[in-house]
């Protein structure tokens, strides 16, 4: 389900079935790396937005967290972390980050969710039905992983 | 003189104009809404979009096949790609939508192990026949939707999908 009234309403009627949120992560930067900031998080975007169509009735889609990547990276967990409890303390079950910043491998010990990192690929030159076809592979094997930890769960 | 000094009594009348006329335009948009509905919604029917599939070339064996059209709605236009599951039945062919019935994944063919040649949703373990029919005991209530199809020069095209009709 998508951050958008109407889908967060059929979530709250629902939420016994929509156990997983899925939240993406990536920074802001600002001067010279801005336009490969931007890529990234296309990337991230369209990822998420497919991935959020396959699993439409088991997550929920967050908006995304983003930081600036001047930032300290303790000053940066801490925030995630919040974010961290106060889904879990909501009903959810499983929380998936998703994201293309290398940082994050650090840190994923530290966080009870799954983080997910993969390379961003630059789509920009690509057309959209190229866009498609390379968005849908990587999100293929995203669903393996989503299955699976379901699995354990089970 | 009179006349350019607003009066206390005009000041409260323009006030209360001003009420009435933002409380007429809170009334107004759900008229609007209505009125608005029913065009939106003629619009998307009974248009046929191309795919990339050739009719020949469809088997009795359900394949996915993406098909890429504009949508519009009231802040841009953007792209979206729809799926369908295609196969052939005899002579006929049947469409079906991939979005599951129950909370709106999308589902599969034959990728559960334990039950072959069926749909499947991954989310709470959906399955349907092959003809789309939702199987009891699992969680979705009602049959997969179908797309109206057409064929031109060869290619599938498909319509806006619809809830089957229950037999
Ligand atoms: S969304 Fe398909 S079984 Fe629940």
């Amino acid at each position: 389900m998508k951050w958008i009234p109407q889908e967060v309403e059929t979530y709250l009627n629902a939420k016994e079935y929509v156990d997983t949120a899925v939240v993406p992560l990536y920074s802001v930067s600002v001067g010279g790396e801005m336009k490969q900031s931007a890529a990234a998080a296309e990337f991230i975007t369209l990822l998420t937005s497919h991935l959020e169509r396959q699993f439409t009735g088991r997550i929920v889609l967050f908006p995304p967290f983003t930081y600036l990547k001047n930032d300290s990276t303790e000053k940066v967990f801490n925030e995630l972390h919040n974010w961290e409890s106060s889904i879990f303390q909501s009903e959810f079950k499983h929380v998936f980050y998703i994201t293309s910043e290398i940082e994050w491998r650090e840190s994923s010990e530290k966080l009870k969710g799954s983080l997910i990192w993969l390379p961003a690929i630059p789509l920009e030159q690509m057309s959209d039905s190229q866009k498609l076809t390379i968005i849908d592979s990587q999100v293929k094997q995203l669903l393996t992983l989503f299955t699976q930890k379901w699995h354990e769960n089970m | 003189m009179s006349k350019e000094r607003v009066s206390r009594r005009q000041f409260l009348s323009y006030t209360l104009t001003g009420v009435g006329g933002f409380m007429a335009a809170g009334m107004l948009m759900p008229m609007v809404r209505f009125a608005v509905d029913p065009v939106l919604k003629t619009e998307g029917a009974g248009n046929f979009i191309a795919t990339k599939q050739k009719v020949s070339e469809i088997t009795d064996e359900p394949v996915r096949v993406d098909f890429t059209f504009k949508q519009k709605d009231a802040w841009y236009e953007s792209e979206v790609t729809n799926t369908a599951w295609v196969y052939k039945n005899g002579d006929k062919i049947v469409a079906l939508s991939p979005t599951c019935k129950h909370l709106g994944c999308t589902v599969n063919w034959n990728t559960d192990k334990e039950h072959p040649n069926q749909f499947f949703c991954p989310c709470h373990y959906g399955r349907y026949t092959k003809d789309g029919t939702n199987i009891k005991g699992t969680p979705p209530l009602h049959p997969l939707d179908v797309y109206p199809y057409k064929e031109k020069d060869g290619f599938l095209y498909l319509g806006k999908a619809e809830p089957r009709k229950e037999a």
